[in-house]
């Protein structure tokens, strides 16, 4: 498939924070507890150091492959449109994650309420990018 | 205002400056292949800067590369 730089990048992005964050969930969702207790915080470091380490290298991969990594106003224009619609869904989400903070009791709810909404919102942002790279935009 | 479509003539340009490749082109243009690739299948219209600086790597006026049909 013909894809530029940025492109591999978004599906690189999209991908990691599946996995990553699809585990972190995966974990921690099963046993919800009223706070949230020291092991989860440092489930939650442990999933950013991997997202993190996973996108560095994803990158320099990406980079060494195909040597070309630059962007232009079309990337620009596409990623504005992309973070646009990802900020509705956070919207929502800090919406929702307030409802939780004052109607239920402890800080579970309301921190994993915050963050999957942070994760969707950034696929929605990449999913929007990568339509529009397809669609030809 | 009624929408209408940007046409070019990229393609025959790039066919009469000695075949040349649509990476030829970005290169010279200072944007990405996949770019020029979508300019010249109307999928996407350049900022006027870009536009300009694909009628100068081509040394002709811009309305002999883009042209605007009002009808869409």
């Amino acid at each position: 498939m013909d894809m530029a730089y940025r492109e591999k990048s978004l599906w690189l992005v999209g991908l990691s924070l599946i996995l990553v964050f699809g585990l972190y969930f995966w974990w921690v969702l099963p046993a919800p507890t009223a706070d949230v207790l020291p092991n989860q915080v440092g489930l939650f470091v442990g999933a950013v150091i991997l997202l993190v380490a996973l996108q560095v290298v994803g990158h320099g991969l990406i980079a060494v492959l195909d040597r070309r990594t630059e962007t232009d106003e079309r990337d620009r224009l596409i990623g504005l449109i992309g973070e646009r619609n990802g900020s509705f869904v956070l919207a929502v989400g800090v919406f929702l994650s307030l409802c939780a903070a004052v109607f239920t009791q402890g800080n579970f709810l309301f921190t994993h309420v915050l963050l999957a909404f942070w994760v969707l919102a950034s696929l929605v942002s990449i999913g929007t990018s990568l339509w529009l790279y397809r669609r030809g935009a | 205002m009624g929408k209408g479509r940007i046409d070019n003539d990229i393609r025959t340009l790039r066919f009469h400056a000695g075949e040349m490749t649509q990476q030829e082109l970005a290169d010279r243009v200072g944007v990405t292949r996949q770019t020029i690739n979508t300019i010249e299948g109307n999928k996407y219209s350049p900022s006027l800067e870009v536009a300009f600086r694909i009628a100068r790597v081509f040394d002709v006026p811009i309305d002999r590369v883009f042209t605007y049909n009002e009808e869409g």
